[in-house]
């Protein structure tokens, strides 16, 4: 190593030095370095080095022969001639300047590129709502996320935890653009179809994560504007769902879309770091409400009973969850109530997770790219639950985070589901808003789902005991003490 | 091309002329040689040691010898160096010069002792 970083410092000297004594020098400083050995002697060496460096450097530029000088003398008579400094290096000036140069070159440009142009934040998630659910739309950054379940958590909570309105459901910050288009008012014109068209296109060719089937879908859009398909088209609902139906047929993917909204869509949410007082206020917020553990009891015949109404930010809430898991940790069976459950963080939704298994267990994400964080931290040491029956409670409006905690012990064979089919609210695509009234979500991750069902996307999960919401903390109580009075 | 100066001969060339009186030595081994003669305080980097060889080349005070290995150091061939007639005389000038200064410092009440 060190005497890499002596023959780098060796193309200091001029050409000639090196051509002549730079193979020498290099034995010289192995020499030493072989046998000087220890830090004292080590730095000593390093000193001389840089003294001879220092001294030598500079004497030998002063004495570097002009190569010119010597050619001139060899010069014929009229024979027009140019000379040039063969294998002279730069001097050490020119290749620090050259350095700095190019520095500055290279962080201008960085800069450029990320700052110029049109800001497109990179992380913005559209969620889908079932058909059926109420038309709000959730925007919500991944990063943002754990802000909106803070905010999810302070509506809910300000609603009353029985309220199940639709209301309560919204988040402040998942804006709430009324994608409902009230059927055709001649909304949109020639101009304005066209250039919807081509922003749409050209989010497919930057953004989707498959680029040949970006590059069909455009030509397919192409092809139908060409056969003037579009011309009678002057409602903007109306031309988004020819669009977005024109791009799945294509694709395949029911997640790509383009909304048209009645509505001034709100400005491109722009991803920011979470400030220090965000930060704070969440903690505050997650602290009032004990992270959303609701409940942590213990039922007659040793039943743990978990309340959870989101899955909050790990890094934030991770002492209450494992004090939660610790004191629930000698049950004989657990039920885990998900069923005022609105999602959150999957991190939080893994380490819980944890607690089911005695390995670690491949826990599917439909958001996120399939990475070594994709698995359970199982077995989490002293962990007793490993091996107990588990139950969870599900409602409608279970939904996203919480049912990929269903979905993944359900397919994993590790719980029963008691309750309701949950929200189906599986996928996210990155939002792209093109003008105040068109944006279009495009899925930008690829996950392996290893089960062959389907995931939960619009369908929601099954649950494997159906009853009403209500009824699904008694029936799930009956179903663990039968199992229990078996053993 | 400016010539590299040896008068006066720099300490430099000097204990490198001094270090070759007794045998053949390469590079590495000179520095070492100069580093005992001078009681550790002069250690030549490769820059000084080899300018300073260079110059002596080209005055005809050292001589090159076919490349060889040290066997104490391993396999790799060593450029050797051997003091010229020119070069011994060139190092006892050098001395005599000093040897002058000393005479001198001793008269001056400078240095005690009859040592040299």
């Amino acid at each position: 190593m060190s005497e890499k970083i002596y023959a780098l410092l060796l193309r200091l000297f001029p050409s000639h030095f090196r051509k002549e004594y730079g193979e020498e020098s290099l034995q010289l400083f192995r020499d030493r370095a072989r046998d000087e050995k220890g830090f004292t002697p080590r730095l000593r060496l390093w000193f001389d080095m840089l003294a001879d460096l220092a001294i030598s450097v500079p004497r030998e530029y002063f004495y570097a022969e002009p190569e010119l000088v010597a050619a001139s003398g060899q010069r014929l008579g009229a024979t027009p001639s140019f000379y040039f400094l063969g294998g002279e290096s730069p001097r050490p000036g020119a290749l620090f300047l050259g350095a700095v140069l190019s520095l500055t070159a290279l962080v201008t440009f960085s800069t450029l590129l990320t700052q110029g142009g049109v800001h497109r934040p990179r992380n913005a998630s559209v969620r889908q709502l079932r058909q059926s659910a109420p038309p709000a739309r959730q925007v919500a950054g991944d990063r943002n996320s754990l802000a909106t379940g803070a905010n999810e958590t302070l509506a809910s909570a300000s609603f009353g935890q029985g309220d199940s309105g639709s209301s309560a459901q919204v988040a402040p910050n998942e804006i709430s653009t009324a994608v409902v288009a009230p059927v055709g008012h001649g909304n949109v014109d020639a101009a304005e179809r066209q250039r919807i068209l081509n922003a749409a296109i050209v989010n497919l060719k930057q953004h989707y994560i498959y680029p040949d089937v970006a590059q069909k879908m455009a030509e397919a859009l192409l092809a139908k504007e060409k056969r003037g398909e579009y011309d009678a088209i002057t409602d903007g609902d109306a031309f988004a769902h020819q669009l977005t139906s024109q791009m799945r047929d294509v694709s395949h993917d029911m997640h790509l879309e383009l909304v048209y909204s009645q509505d001034t869509l709100p400005p491109q949410p722009t991803e920011t770091e979470q400030t220090p007082e965000e930060l704070a206020r969440y903690r505050e917020a997650m602290k009032r409400i004990n992270c959303a553990f609701e409940k942590v009891e213990t039922l007659p015949r040793n039943i743990g009973y978990l309340k959870l109404n989101f899955f909050p930010d790990r890094s934030v809430c991770e002492q209450t969850a494992t004090t939660a898991m610790a004191s629930l940790n000698r049950a004989d069976a657990l039920i885990v109530d998900l069923r005022d459950n609105r999602g959150g963080m999957p991190d939080m939704v893994a380490l819980l997770a944890s607690y089911l298994f005695d390995h670690p267990e491949y826990f599917y994400n439909p958001r996120e790219n399939t990475t070594q964080e994709s698995w359970t931290h199982s077995p989490v040491p002293g962990d007793k639950l490993a091996d107990k029956p588990v139950y969870v409670l599900t409602s409608s409006r279970t939904f996203s985070g919480a049912e990929q905690f269903c979905y993944d012990l359900k397919m994993l064979k590790r719980i029963t589901l008691v309750g309701e089919t949950t929200g189906g609210g599986a996928h996210s695509g990155v939002w792209y808003r093109i003008d105040d009234h068109f944006g279009m979500g495009i899925p930008e991750t690829k996950p392996i789902n290893p089960y062959s069902t389907p995931d939960w996307e619009g369908t929601g999960v099954e649950p494997d005991v159906k009853v009403k919401a209500a009824d699904a903390l008694s029936t799930a109580v009956k179903l663990a003490q039968t199992k229990l009075q078996k053993k | 091309m400016p010539k590299r100066k040896l008068d006066p001969l720099p300490s430099a060339a000097f204990q490198i002329l001094l270090s070759l009186a007794e045998e053949d030595l390469h590079g590495y081994a000179i520095m070492r040689q100069v580093a005992e003669q001078t009681g550790g305080r002069m250690r030549l980097g490769p820059g000084t040691l080899y300018s300073s060889i260079q110059s002596l080349l080209e005055e005809k005070f050292i001589e090159e010898l076919e490349p060889r290995e040290d066997s104490e150091l391993g396999q790799e061939r060593r450029r050797y160096y051997r003091l010229t007639a020119a070069g011994r005389k060139l190092a006892r000038s050098e001395a005599d010069r000093l040897a002058g200064f000393l005479r001198v410092a001793r008269s001056r009440k400078i240095l005690r002792g009859d040592y040299v």
